[in-house]
C-alpha cells in the first residue's frame, strides 16, 4: 500500500460516512414532527424546557437516558409519579425525600415554572421513543407474570390477577379473599372495556365502592387482566 | 526544542495539570454523594448537579489546554518555523483560563446553560469561540507561511477546525427536546470520536515519529488510514446515541454497525504503535516517555474499543443505556485515549522545553502505575454498579432507590479506589511541574 492509496481510503471513509450522515439527518428532521408530537410542543412546553435547563436539572437526572445517573431517569415521570407527584418532589423536595438516604436540592422553583415543567414532562412522556426506558415500558409484563406465563402456562391475565394482590379480596372458585365479590362469571356482567375501565376508577362506576382505584398497573397488565376477567362466564 | 516559540506549549500544559487535579477532587466528591448520604442544607446549597458540572467542564478544559499546547510544540517543528504570532497564543490561553474560571465560579452560582457538558452559559461560549478563532488563525497562518504542507498538519488543522465548527451546534437553544439531543451528540459524539481522534492521530504520530525514529512516509501512511477509519465508523457511529431518542428506527441499524466496527482503527493504532516500537531506528532514551505512548495505545483499545464496543449493541443497550455501564466506559475511554495522551505528549515536551535531555523518572514511573492500575479498577466498579442497576432496574423493573441501595457497595469502592487515583494525579503532576535531569549513572 502506497501512501497515495491509504489518502483515498481516508477520503472515501469520510466523505461516505458523511454522506449516509447528513442524509439520515435530513430525513430524522421530516420525521421528528410525528414522533415527537410537535403539533403538541407549545409555549408551555419549551417554557418548562427552560425551567429544566435553568435549575440544572439534567446534571443529575437522565432524560432520555442522558444526563447525570445520579437521580431517576424523567422520560416517563408523569407516567410514573404524575403531575402531583412532580410538584410535590420539585418544590418540597426536603418532604419527599426526608426518608431518602439521597436528597434532593430545594433550587426555589416558583409555582409558574413547576406548572411548565409539568408541561414538559408530559410531552416528553409522549416521545416516540422506541419504548425505552424498559422498566416504564407499557409493554411490560413484570418478571413474575412473565414466568408464570411462560413456566406455568397461565394466561398473561391471570398472572396479572395472581401477582398483583387482586386475591387478596376477591375469589375465583372459592380460592381467594371474601372483602370484595366473587369474581367466576364477572364476564357475564362486564365487558373487557367495563372492566378496565373500572380497575382504574371504581368509584367512578360504583360511588360505594371500597377498592382502590389500581394505579400501579401498567398499560399491558391492565390491558391482560380485563381480557382474562372477561372471559370468565 | 528547536524554536523559541515552542516555549509557550510549557504554559499551557503548566495551566493543565493543577486543573486535572482539581477534576478529580471534584470527582471524589461525586463518589462520595452516591455512596453516603449528603445532608440536606448542604445539598441544597451545592447540589450534586454543579460538582458535576465543575468535574466535566475541568476535564474538556484541561484537555483542551493539552491540545492547544501540543499543537503548539508539534507545529513549529513541522512547519520549520516559529508561530505566527507569540501574543496571539498568550492572548488566547490567558482568554481561555479566564473564561474557564468565570465559568467554575458562575456554576458555584448557579450561572448556567443547563445542559449536561455544556453548561457554559453564552456569554462566555462567545468568548470561547474568539479564542478559538485565534488559535486557528494563529496556527493556520503558521502553516501557511512555511508551506510545507505534511500529513500531520493537515491532520491536526483539519481536527481542530472540525472541533470548533462542531462546537457552534451546542450553542444554541433548541425548542424540541429530541432535537436538542440530535445535535447535542454532534458536539459531545464528533467531538471524541471525531475532531479529537483526529489531533490525537496527528499528536501521536508525531510524537511516536520522533520516539522512535521510524520513516515519515510509514508513520503518515498509517496515520492516513486510521484516521480514514476513526471517520468512516464515527461519523456515522454517532447513530449510537440515537436509539432512544426519538429519532426514526433505522438509527438502530445504522448506529449498532458502523459502531460494532468503532474498535478497528483503535486497534490498527495499536498494531501499528506496537510495530513502530519493534522496528525503532533509535535507542530509549526517556523510558516513561514511551511508557506513556504504548500505555495509551492499549488503554485507548480497552477503555474506547471493548468498553464501547460492549454496549454499544441496541439490544444491550436498551437495558444499559444512561446506567453506571455508561460511567464505566466514559472513564476508562477518557483516561485511556485522552488523559494518557495529553501525559505522554507533556512528557515527551515539557523536559525537551527545561532543556532536560534525559530526566529523573522515579516519581513519575509511580504516578503512570498508580494512576493505570487505579483507573482500570474504578473503570470496573462502576461496570459491576452498572450491570446491577440495569438488572435491578430495568430488568426487574424494582425501582430506581432499590437498585442505587444494592450499588452503594461498588460506588463506595470507587471512592477508595479514587483517592488512590488521586495520590498517583498528585504525583504526577508535581514531577511534571518539577522535573529535573537524571543522576547520570555511571
Amino acid at each position: 500500500m502506497t501512501k497515495k492509496v491509504a489518502f483515498w481510503i481516508f477520503l472515501l471513509g469520510t466523505v461516505s460516512s458523511a454522506v449516509l450522515f447528513l442524509a439520515a439527518t435530513w430525513d430524522t428532521h421530516r420525521q421528528v414532527a410525528v414522533l415527537s408530537n410537535v403539533d403538541k410542543l407549545d409555549d408551555r412546553v419549551v417554557a418548562g424546557k427552560r425551567a429544566f435547563e435553568k435549575y440544572n436539572c439534567n446534571d443529575c437526572h437522565t432524560i432520555l437516558g442522558f444526563g447525570a445517573y445520579y437521580a431517576p431517569d424523567l422520560t416517563r415521570v408523569t407516567q410514573r409519579i404524575g403531575d402531583d407527584g412532580i410538584r410535590f418532589a420539585v418544590q418540597q423536595p426536603e418532604k419527599a425525600f426526608a426518608n431518602s438516604w439521597r436528597k434532593m436540592p430545594n433550587l426555589r422553583v416558583t409555582e409558574a415554572e413547576t406548572a411548565d415543567m409539568i408541561a414538559f414532562f408530559r410531552w416528553v412522556n409522549e416521545v416516540n421513543n422506541n419504548d425505552w426506558p424498559p422498566q416504564d415500558s407499557k409493554k411490560r409484563l413484570s418478571r413474575g407474570e412473565q414466568a408464570m406465563v411462560t413456566s406455568a402456562g397461565v394466561s398473561p391475565g391471570a398472572a396479572v390477577f395472581q401477582t398483583k394482590g387482586c386475591m387478596n379480596c376477591h375469589s375465583l372458585h372459592g380460592t381467594g379473599g371474601t372483602f370484595g365479590p366473587a369474581l367466576d362469571h364477572v364476564g357475564r356482567k362486564m365487558t373487557m372495556e367495563q372492566i378496565e375501565h373500572y380497575v382504574q376508577d371504581p368509584k367512578s362506576v360504583n360511588p360505594k365502592s371500597q377498592m382502590p382505584p389500581q394505579k400501579e398497573l401498567s398499560a399491558r397488565e391492565l390491558e391482560e387482566v380485563a381480557k382474562f376477567l372477561s372471559s370468565l362466564k | 526544542m528547536e524554536y523559541r516559540s515552542q516555549k509557550i506549549a510549557y504554559w499551557y500544559f503548566a495551566a493543565a495539570l493543577p486543573l486535572f487535579a482539581l477534576q478529580i477532587l471534584l470527582g471524589l466528591y461525586l463518589a462520595y454523594s452516591y455512596t453516603w448520604t449528603v445532608p440536606q442544607s448542604v445539598v441544597d446549597v451545592f447540589p450534586f448537579a454543579t460538582a458535576r458540572a465543575m468535574h466535566t467542564n475541568l476535564l474538556v478544559l484541561w484537555m483542551l489546554l493539552g491540545f492547544m499546547g501540543g499543537t503548539y510544540y508539534i507545529v513549529p517543528e513541522e512547519t520549520k518555523s516559529e508561530i505566527y504570532s507569540e501574543k496571539l497564543a498568550w492572548f488566547q490561553l490567558f482568554a481561555l483560563l479566564a473564561t474557564g474560571v468565570a465559568a467554575l465560579v458562575g456554576f458555584l452560582l448557579g450561572w448556567t446553560q443547563g445542559r449536561p457538558l455544556l453548561e457554559i452559559p453564552t456569554p462566555l461560549d462567545i468568548v470561547v469561540v474568539v479564542g478559538a478563532l485565534v488559535f486557528l488563525f494563529n496556527v493556520a497562518m503558521t502553516m501557511i507561511k512555511a508551506n510545507r504542507w505534511t500529513a500531520i498538519q493537515g491532520t491536526l488543522l483539519g481536527g481542530l477546525v472540525f472541533l470548533a465548527l462542531l462546537y457552534l451546534f451546542g450553542i444554541p437553544f433548541y425548542r424540541n427536546e429530541v432535537i436538542d439531543w440530535y445535535y447535542w451528540w454532534w458536539v459531545i459524539h464528533l467531538w471524541v470520536e471525531g475532531a479529537w481522534e483526529l489531533v490525537t492521530a496527528a499528536i501521536f504520530a508525531f510524537v511516536l515519529m520522533k520516539l522512535t525514529g521510524v520513516e515519515r512516509q510509514v508513520v503518515e501512511k498509517w496515520l492516513y488510514v486510521e484516521i480514514g477509519l476513526f471517520l468512516f465508523t464515527g461519523i456515522a457511529g454517532t447513530g449510537h446515541h440515537y436509539y432512544w431518542i426519538g429519532a426514526p428506527r433505522y438509527w438502530l441499524w445504522v448506529g449498532g454497525i458502523f459502531s460494532a466496527l468503532e474498535p478497528v482503527p483503535i486497534l490498527l493504532m495499536l498494531i501499528d504503535t506496537m510495530h513502530h516500537v519493534k522496528e525503532r531506528q533509535t535507542k530509549i532514551v526517556n523510558p516513561l516517555t514511551w511508557t506513556y505512548a504504548v500505555g495509551c495505545a492499549i488503554y485507548h483499545m480497552i477503555g474506547a474499543g471493548v468498553w464501547g464496543f460492549l454496549h454499544t449493541l441496541p439490544q444491550i443497550n436498551y437495558y444499559t443505556h444512561g446506567s453506571q455501564v455508561t460511567v464505566s466506559h466514559g472513564h476508562l475511554a477518557f483516561f485511556g485515549a485522552y488523559a494518557l495522551l495529553n501525559l505522554m505528549t507533556f512528557y515527551y515536551a515539557m523536559p525537551k522545553i527545561r532543556g532536560i535531555e534525559v530526566y529523573d523518572d522515579s516519581r513519575g514511573k509511580y504516578g503512570f502505575w498508580i494512576m493505570s492500575v487505579a483507573m482500570m479498577l474504578i473503570g470496573l466498579f462502576f461496570g459491576v454498579a452498572g450491570v446491577i442497576q440495569s438488572y435491578v432496574e430495568r430488568v426487574m423493573g424494582m425501582g430506581y432507590m432499590t437498585a442505587q441501595s444494592y450499588m452503594r457497595l461498588w460506588m463506595g469502592a470507587v471512592f477508595f479506589t479514587g483517592l488512590t487515583f488521586l495520590a498517583g494525579v498528585l504525583l504526577t503532576v508535581t514531577d511534571l511541574l518539577t522535573l529535573r535531569p537524571a543522576k547520570v549513572r555511571a
